[in-house]
């Protein structure tokens, strides 16, 4: 059994994601976490240092703002030391413990929910990498932003890693729009549709990379192809990668909410060791911490336990948990023969029912009406067989679904409308849907009020997002009353884009419109949207060769006009640019395009563009103004208390009480001021996230080469304050 | 105190055990045999040697053995086995030879036996029954369903005296076929066991566990019972189902070994003073149907024998396999690797067998006359309500694992986070227009054959809850299981009443039967017996587990009264007493006396729970800039004492809040009921003056809150 090599508690409280560990002097490891009141706590027992107001072996420093992440690292080559990068909703300020000094500090008004520390691709200078509202920036050791690109949604974890095995380091970004993101430098080369807000990434062996969804999965990618995947009631907190078993391989270390550590083999996701905190787990890291030249691994509770393991010795061969592997294997094959058994008996006891009322069963099935079971001709009762202990249905009974497009009317939102039903009079109990991403759980059930049961079930879903799913359904079919019921399990998938609906000329073109031109066979095309959108037919090209389908989007985001001529010109009229993006994408892809240059008109979102621009001014220039009143009023604060102390010292009681009084006004104000401030802020936050977001999308709508093109001319001109520059870049693609 | 080490062993796998259904033979040799019963009415009696069983008998498959006790001549050594299924009670030699069969005629199916020389104890569902010699001596009906049934050791109590663990939180102690006397115990008894084998020096110290986990050991005097100590269940474990006395700890004292029916097999020392001491806990994942010690695997190391209801035979033993087989566990030994490989082969034939039946079984999809009949399975399950956070507690087991579980309900209810249970939840948007309230898949990991829930209702909302439960077994099936979230749901029955309080009285009148009173009675309220309980009139007291207000049933044939301090009870009752009468058109008389002291009477009960949790709530609420204030003054001492006392009650604080979620606003919603249900007696609707009450009550003060509720006219 592998046992903590050492314990010991830092008696401060420890911000759950914010642990890291740092070698600031070059030489001896320092626990890092983020502690409550904006506070970064230190752990440094084998070194005693000046810093901060010291406690046994804790120093405190204080950032006095929230700390959202903090990451160190290396971020000078020449030297040793490690340097500790601090992010927080404003700025990040990057620091050299062992001067005691402030390397740089910067203003990131899309704030840095992650940082990482190391090199990105060619990009020569080590940077840290903050990850803020749609945005990722770079700074290296002078503070010089060396890098920026935007992404779909806010940024919730970042991990460097040789995701192509080219011997530079990728990024990977996890957002809260689901997908993991893979950076070549500025240009995505993989893009990875999860099921929830991806909260830790973390580098593994060669190309593989742990993840940890914010409900409850963790898994592995080995590139962009998924390992395995588990999902637990609890909340992964963080993870990591240690070789805890000593065989050359890196495990993936979680630690959970409910305080539960483990290790589980990459490959597999099997769990090699467990250990169980009394709180949540708030950070688990590795270092050298006993001066010994090793390893361990070093996990960190919310309430500042902290445990570390050293990775365990050759006697263990790998059993670290205690199990006794022979008594595991007979108990897991005496269960498997167990549940064979079972399953043999079921088909020996079905196969008796069927010959103890075999003559009745017979004689109906000569009857009009066939079949040897319905609501209104139950199971025979017999002695040893009676329905209500036993399910009974007719065995020829079959499940079917059809999934079909409702537009939906005045009582009820459109939807895509499941049909579950049975060949008999059988009816639909329950029927239990399991998939991904779509519904608020993992599940959706319908459970039909006793009076209405019926051999169908409706199953409205509303799919959030354009995205293939797998619908994994279960129905309960049985008869009414039955205490048993038979489960039928199938799969079926959603297509992509299945909250649209195809009309007919009758539909108005939108105004936005992007083209682009493919080599390619229009059949081609046809045969991709026939398999990407939910039809009840498929779809031809008209005589002449050319495509012109109209859909009209359920969620109420306009008409979309899909066009293709014989030429290989294809046209996309929508409204949408989040939808236009996404099907040059996922066009692109289907038919392996690399590079895809598009020409794209949105005047409708650019004005929405124009006016954000000049709401972002407005908020910088107040900021400004109360940034300065604020000023003013602290030189105020310190003449109003010297004053008012002067006063008592005298004696002059009314004079104090005067001074007081108005200093309490003064506090009134501030308070008021920072109210507007922090207002303020949070619009000048979500205007900047639009900004980022329209480049986005605009990136979108190319592929390759043309897309990371976009996003850098569009940075270069906001940077240089050039709107019509920008909004050239968008529409043309900026070359 | 020496650390106990136990590690588990696994024997043999039998069918469904019943609680209390394997017990080990006296030893004959250095090892003991081990003699158990399932439900497949398979009786086995085998030894271990070199880790393999060694079968000495087994009976042909039958009806389900219920219970497997052991008899002998008394006081001397027991070595009879006998088994009870249905009505029949069979006795079987060490050798297992068939000595008795004995039909005992009773009308309900034997549940529990004990035997005592030749006198043979049986207990149905009601009844029990005293057989000398196999003839019928005596006979007495209980009140409530009986779970287990003991008597006295007859060589030193010299009166046969048989006692009955009731449903109805009492052991009745019989003489003859008379009640002598009715013990009080803090929960649901159901498993009994003599202290130390032999009941003490006097013979009359009788261990019982109960449902909801509580163990206690009383004296059965001639005359009266004494009780020597109990222990609470503060961990919240689950119900106890059987227990043994053996010096496991080796330290020449009897030490007391329990099973749950949560998978957990504790030791308990005794101090000095005589009470328990927890010393260890070993985790299973399924019930513990009986616990059994003794030496069964290698002669000279004692072990705890265990039977779970999956039918699991197994030890935990003192020996440690660690050693036998080296430092490296991964390494077999020599019998482990041909038990495996033995598996194996088994395995791979049955596949191939199951792969063909199942090829079979599809093919009848084609046929028109063919039927596809699933045979039931048996569900394990346990619904109890918790006195400690007045929350209900659901507990399903099955003998294989459970894929999933589906949850309906028609009435609101809430789900609580169950931390030993793994599987993933997922709530479903569901509409109350039809007929569901919550729908909840769990979706269970693998190997789960267990599952438990915890749920919380609103008494006055009442409705069924649905299980649907579907095994990891081909042909997928799922079975539906009902559970009734009665009226006045978090009331539980008690045998003390105080008569002083300021009480509200309901009183009916009508042309109904004791018995339809009865089962309207039983509509509403929980743990009672289903069938009517003999007498001309019948008398039952509840206590309510969330406020401590109490309720009086009395009922005789038309004519019912039910007294309460709470008005809010009476109201409850009054609605759907009514309702049930109309649907079975019985015309009721109803008359009420409102007495309006009871309103600051019930006010005043709450009080001390209100202000606690109030208090509770401000303190952890300041926890968090306390620990700032902490960490940022570096001292604590210019902090008055009481904020300090705070800071160290930390963690105790926030595991108490954590424990009773959302008890604060059950306690408002309670006394809003109240408000509404006092004035709906007067005709009054005053649902419009609640706002003001919650406003009353965030400023809470009990003189204002008492006044408010004098004055709003």
């Amino acid at each position: 059994m592998l046992v903590p090599i050492f314990t010991l508690n830092l008696k401060h409280k420890v911000n759950a994601h914010m642990v890291t560990i740092g070698k600031y002097d070059g030489i001896h490891s320092s626990l890092t976490c983020a502690t409550a009141a904006g506070k970064v706590l230190i752990h440094n027992p084998h070194v005693k240092s000046q810093i901060g107001r010291s406690e046994g072996d804790i120093s405190l420093l204080s950032i006095n703002q929230q700390v959202s992440s903090v990451c160190a690292g290396k971020l000078n080559p020449d030297i040793q030391n490690d340097v500790l990068a601090v992010g927080t909703l404003t700025n990040l300020m990057v620091y050299d413990i062992e001067k005691n000094a402030d390397l740089f500090y910067k203003d990131t008004p899309d704030g840095s929910n992650a940082v990482v520390i190391g090199k990105l691709g060619n990009i020569s200078p080590t940077m840290a990498i903050i990850g803020g509202n749609c945005s990722i920036q770079g700074f290296d050791l002078e503070g010089e932003e060396n890098f920026w690109t935007v992404t779909g949604d806010n940024v919730c974890s970042l991990a460097l890693l040789d995701f192509t095995n080219n011997g530079q380091n990728e990024l990977v970004v996890g957002s809260e729009d689901y997908d993991i993101r893979v950076f070549r430098e500025d240009e995505i080369i993989a893009e990875m549709t999860e099921t929830e807000s991806i909260t830790c990434l973390c580098p593994m062996e060669s190309t593989k990379f742990g993840y940890a969804l914010a409900n409850g999965t963790v898994g592995v990618y080995d590139k962009s192809s998924r390992y395995w995947r588990i999902k637990s009631k609890n909340q992964a907190v963080t993870i990591h990668s240690f070789d805890l078993d000593s065989d050359g391989v890196s495990e993936l270390i979680t630690g959970w909410s409910n305080g539960k550590i483990d290790a589980r083999s990459d490959r597999t996701g099997e769990v090699i060791f467990k250990d169980n905190f009394n709180c949540a787990v708030a950070g688990v890291i590795q270092g050298d911490y006993r001066q010994d030249g090793g390893q361990q691994l070093i996990c960190v509770s919310v309430d500042g336990e902290v445990r570390g393991y050293n990775p365990a010795s050759e006697e263990l061969r790998g059993n670290l948990m205690d199990t006794n592997m022979e008594q595991e294997t007979i108990r897991e094959l005496s269960q498997r023969k167990q549940n064979l058994m079972m399953e043999l008996r079921n088909y020996e006891e079905n196969m008796k029912a069927g010959v103890a009322a075999s003559s009745i069963l017979n004689a109906r099935s000569q009857e009009s009406g066939g079949g040897p079971v319905s609501a209104d001709r139950p199971f025979p009762p017999g002695v040893e067989y009676d329905q209500s202990e036993m399910g009974v249905i007719p065995a020829s009974t079959q499940l079917q679904t059809t999934l079909s497009v409702n537009p939906g009317d005045d009582n009820k939102p459109a939807h895509v409308e499941l049909i579950v039903a049975t060949t008999n009079d059988t009816i639909v109990r329950a029927v239990l849907i399991f998939a991904e991403g779509i519904f608020d759980g993992e599940s959706h059930v319908v459970h039909p009020n006793v009076n209405t049961l019926s051999n169908c079930v409706r199953v409205p879903i509303v799919p959030p997002k354009d995205l293939p799913v797998d619908l994994h359904i279960k129905a309960f079919i049985g008869y009414k009353n039955c205490g048993q019921y038979h489960v039928f399990e199938l799969t079926r998938q959603l297509p992509r884009y299945s909250m649209y609906v195809l009309g007919g000329s009758e539909i108005q073109e939108a105004k936005g419109t992007c083209s682009f031109q493919v080599n390619e066979r229009v059949q081609r095309i046809v045969m991709w949207i026939n398999q990407n959108f939910l039809l009840q037919e498929d779809v031809q090209c008209d005589s002449d060769g050319n495509v012109n389908f109209a859909f009209m989007s359920l969620r109420g985001s306009g008409p979309f006009h899909f066009k293709m001529d014989v030429s290989g010109t294809v046209t996309l009229k929508t409204d949408d640019m989040d939808l236009a993006g996404d099907i040059v994408q996922t066009l692109a892809s289907f038919l392996n395009i690399d590079d895809l240059q598009t020409t794209i008109d949105y005047p409708e979102e650019m004005e929405k563009l124009r006016e954000t621009l000049v709401k972002v001014d407005e908020y910088h220039a107040v900021r400004q103004k109360l940034t300065a009143e604020m000023a003013d009023h602290s030189n105020l604060i310190r003449s109003l208390v010297v004053r008012a102390e002067d006063a008592r010292l005298m004696g002059d009681m009314g004079n104090m009480k005067k001074g007081y009084t108005e200093l309490y006004n003064m506090n009134r104000d501030l308070i008021n001021g920072y109210k507007i401030r922090c207002g303020n802020h949070q619009e000048l936050l979500a205007s900047l996230k639009q900004v980022n977001q329209v480049i986005q999308k605009a990136g979108k709508m190319r592929v390759g080469k043309y897309k990371t093109q976009v996003v850098n001319a569009c940075r270069a001109a906001i940077k240089s304050n050039n709107v019509n520059a920008l909004f050239k870049i968008i529409k043309s693609g900026g070359s | 105190m020496m650390e106990i080490n136990l590690t588990r062993v696994d024997y043999a796998q039998v069918g469904a055990t019943s609680p209390k259904s394997l017990r080990l033979l006296p030893a004959a040799g250095k090892t003991q045999k081990v003699a158990v019963g399932d439900h497949k009415g398979i009786m086995q009696i085998f030894g271990i040697r070199k880790g393999d069983v060694q079968s000495v008998y087994k009976t042909q498959p039958g009806p389900k053995i219920t219970r497997l006790e052991l008899g002998g001549p008394v006081d001397g050594v027991r070595e009879r086995v006998f088994i009870a299924s249905g009505a029949e009670v069979r006795g079987f030699t060490k050798k297992g030879k068939n000595f008795l069969t004995f039909d005992t005629n009773m009308s309900e199916p034997i549940e529990s036996i004990y035997v005592e020389g030749s006198d043979l104890l049986c207990c149905g569902k009601f009844m029990y029954n005293h057989y000398k010699d196999c003839k019928d001596t005596n006979f007495f009906l209980s009140g409530d369903q009986v779970s287990d049934v003991i008597c006295l050791p007859s060589h030193i109590v010299k009166t046969l005296t048989p006692i009955l663990a009731c449903q109805d939180r009492v052991l009745r102690v019989l003489e003859e076929s008379e009640l002598l006397y009715e013990v009080e115990v803090p929960g649901p008894p159901v498993t009994l066991s003599l202290y130390g084998g032999d009941g003490g020096e006097d013979g009359t110290d009788v261990l019982f566990g109960t449902s909801d986990g509580r163990v206690g050991l009383v004296q059965i005097e001639r005359d009266q019972p004494v009780h020597t100590w109990e222990l609470p269940n503060e961990k919240r474990n689950g119900g106890i189902l059987c227990l043994d006395n053996y010096d496991i700890t080796a330290d020449g004292v009897l030490d007391l070994i329990l099973g749950r029916d949560d998978g957990l097999v504790e030791v308990y020392s005794y101090d000095d003073s005589g009470e328990p001491v927890h010393r260890h806990t070993h985790t299973c994942s399924e019930s513990i149907t009986s616990v059994q010690c003794g030496i069964v695997g290698n002669p000279g190391y004692e072990e705890i024998v265990c039977s779970t209801y999956a039918g699991w035979v197994m030890g935990l033993t003192t020996e440690s396999k660690q050693k036998s087989a080296g430092a490296d566990a991964s390494i077999l030994t020599v019998e482990g690797k041909d038990k495996i490989i033995g598996l194996r082969s088994d395995l791979e034939e049955l596949q191939q067998k199951v792969m063909s039946e199942r090829e079979k079984y599809q093919q009848t999809a084609q046929s028109t006359t063919a039927i596809s009949a699933v045979p039931s399975f048996y569900i394990n399950d346990k619904f109890v309500l918790n006195r400690e956070d007045a929350s209900y507690t659901l507990s399903l087991e099955l003998q294989m694992p459970i894929d999933n579980v589906l949850l309906q309900s028609d009435v609101p209810i809430d789900l609580l986070d169950v931390e030993k249970n793994s599987a993933v939840v997922s709530y479903s948007a569901c509409h109350p227009e039809e007929g569901n309230f919550l729908l909840a898949t769990y979706r269970c990991q693998a190997n789960t054959t267990r599952l438990e829930l915890k749920i919380r209702s609103i008494e006055g909302q009442y409705g069924t809850i649905q299980a649907y439960i579907t095994p990891r077994v081909q042909p997928k099936t799922c079975k539906v299981q009902q559970y009734q979230i009665k009226p006045l749901s978090l009331h539980q029955r008690t045998h003390v009443f105080d008569d002083n309080r300021p009480h509200n009285t309901l009183k009916l009148t009508g042309q109904f039967s004791q018995a339809e009173m009865h089962s309207w009675v039983c509509f509403c309220l929980p743990e009672l017996p289903e069938k009517t309980p003999p007498g001309d009139s019948v008398q039952f007291h509840f206590m309510s587990t969330f406020l401590d207000t109490q309720l009086e049933c009395n009922y005789s044939k038309g004519i019912a009264t039910f007294r309460s301090d709470n008005i809010s009870t009476i109201s409850i009752l009054k609605d759907v007493l009514t309702k049930e009468a109309t649907k079975k058109k019985v015309r009721l008389d109803i008359t009420y006396d409102i007495n309006d002291d009871s309103i600051p009477y019930t006010l005043n009960l709450i009080h001390p729970k209100l202000e606690y949790q109030l208090l509770l709530a401000k303190k952890v609420q300041l926890i968090d800039a306390l620990k700032e204030l902490q960490v940022n003054e570096n001292s604590v001492d210019f902090l008055s004492p009481e904020y300090r006392q705070i800071l160290v009650d930390a963690e105790q604080l926030k595991l108490e809040y954590k424990r009773q979620p959302c008890h604060l606003e059950r306690l408002y919603g309670m006394i809003t009921d109240l408000f509404i249900d006092k004035f709906k007696f007067k005709g009054q609707n005053m649902k419009g003056r609640v706002p003001a009450l919650l406003e009353v009550l965030d400023n809470y003060d009990l003189q204002t809150l008492v006044q408010f509720f004098e004055i709003t006219q």
